[in-house]
């Protein structure tokens, strides 16, 4: 059987990189954007392997808050230090509280229930939460997230992209489109319609 | 039937839980103990909401309009959103307590995917008088507004039919590649959103 990559990285030794407290906070608070949504996408669409990646970050957000208490001792030099030190590593702590809530959300799953309770609950949300196909007559083919300027134009934030038996998480602005990818998406309902007539062919361009 | 009660109960768990994030980090990156004290109280009320959750839950199963898996999945998700909010806390907390923050904490959350920003509403802004929900910036901007401070008023968690005023200060968030044109909207310097 296949090792999960989440176990894999979870018994993963740790090693003491040297990097910034900045960097490590700065990921902490990305995953935190992302794992939330990501943990009720994998409800929603009953996805295994959605689930899977929030148990990934979980756990790199487990080890990324190991790294930074070990930077932050390392840093306090009086007491002074320490006290700003101690407020980081709360904020730190936050992010990880957050990233464990959302792998509880992803235990849903497992449940087996009769009647899914999300479906609702997300389609009245003020963001909601779809999966949408890039058709082979879209303009997007082959552009840049980025340059598309799909949150700006949209409101819309891509939480993943399925290509082919590939998953992207969380993709950047320099991750191209390409026919066929699935995107699952969390945004205001409008531009989610925006959206999908770009990827559909029915409009050029985002405005 | 109530099993749409516990939804609409869950549904305002899950907002709040994530708006109160927003607002911790925006107390934090604005030095603003206003903003982190009323993540405090909206830390209460989650509470309170996530207490009549459970007891609903419970007794709707107990009613058989549940099943118990679902009310046992309904209270996982509102315990979910609690945890949230309770993270939220905790870091409106550092913001609350009387060291000063280390600029790193800043740096960190202004460099990061989504941006939170401060900014006030011009008398010439094409949003002036205008309902949020009509100038539907969320859609065409990708920002939203989690926060306004009018005057000494502060309205949290705005919604549609909250009116945008001249001298607002907006509190806002979203990608980083939407502030430009919303600061110029907010300004009164670009007028078409």
């Amino acid at each position: 059987m296949k090792v999960p990559r989440w176990k894999k990285a979870e018994f993963e030794e740790i090693e003491y990189q040297p990097t910034s407290i900045r960097e490590l906070l700065k990921e902490m608070k990305n995953i935190c954007e992302l794992i939330v949504d990501l943990a009720y996408s994998a409800i929603l669409f009953n996805s295994q392997e959605i689930a899977e990646e929030v148990r990934y970050l979980e756990v790199r957000m487990d080890k990324l808050n190991y790294q930074i208490r070990i930077m932050a001792m390392l840093a306090a030099r009086n007491i002074e230090d320490a006290e700003k030190m101690a407020g980081i590593l709360q904020i730190a702590q936050a992010a990880e509280k957050i990233s464990n809530a959302a792998g509880d959300i992803v235990k849903i799953l497992s449940y087996k229930l009769t009647h899914p309770i999300l479906p609702r609950l997300i389609k009245e949300s003020d963001e909601i939460i779809r999966k949408m196909t890039v058709s082979h007559e879209s303009k997007a083919i082959g552009k840049k997230i980025g340059e598309l300027r799909i949150s700006s134009e949209t409101g819309v934030r891509i939480l993943a992209i399925r290509r082919g038996s590939k998953w992207i998480y969380g993709p950047k602005g320099e991750v191209e489109l390409k026919e066929g990818d699935i995107l699952i998406c969390v945004g205001p309902e409008e531009g989610m319609e925006e959206l999908n007539k770009l990827l559909k062919g029915e409009v050029e361009v985002l405005e | 039937m109530s099993e749409q009660e516990a939804q609409e109960l869950l549904l305002e768990l899950k907002e709040k839980a994530e708006l109160m994030v927003d607002l911790a980090y925006s107390s934090v990156i604005y030095n603003n103990k206003e903003i982190a004290k009323e993540v405090y109280e909206l830390e209460d009320y989650v509470d309170n909401l996530n207490e009549e959750l459970q007891k609903l839950a419970i007794k709707d199963a107990k009613a058989g309009e549940l099943e118990v898996n679902e009310a046992i999945a309904i209270i996982q998700l509102g315990a979910c959103s609690e945890a949230i909010a309770d993270a939220a806390r905790d870091i409106a907390d550092v913001e609350l307590r009387d060291v000063e923050l280390h600029p790193i904490i800043r740096e960190s959350i202004l460099e990061s995917d989504e941006v939170l920003i401060k900014v006030e509403v011009s008398p010439n802004s094409v949003l002036k008088d205008k309902k949020l929900g009509d100038v539907k910036l969320a859609s065409h901007t990708g920002m939203w507004v989690i926060a306004i401070k009018r005057g000494k008023k502060w309205i949290y968690g705005a919604d549609r039919n909250t009116i945008i005023k001249a001298g607002d200060i907006l509190f806002v968030r979203g990608p980083r590649e939407g502030v430009e044109h919303f600061i110029a909207l907010a300004r009164g310097e670009e007028k078409e959103i």
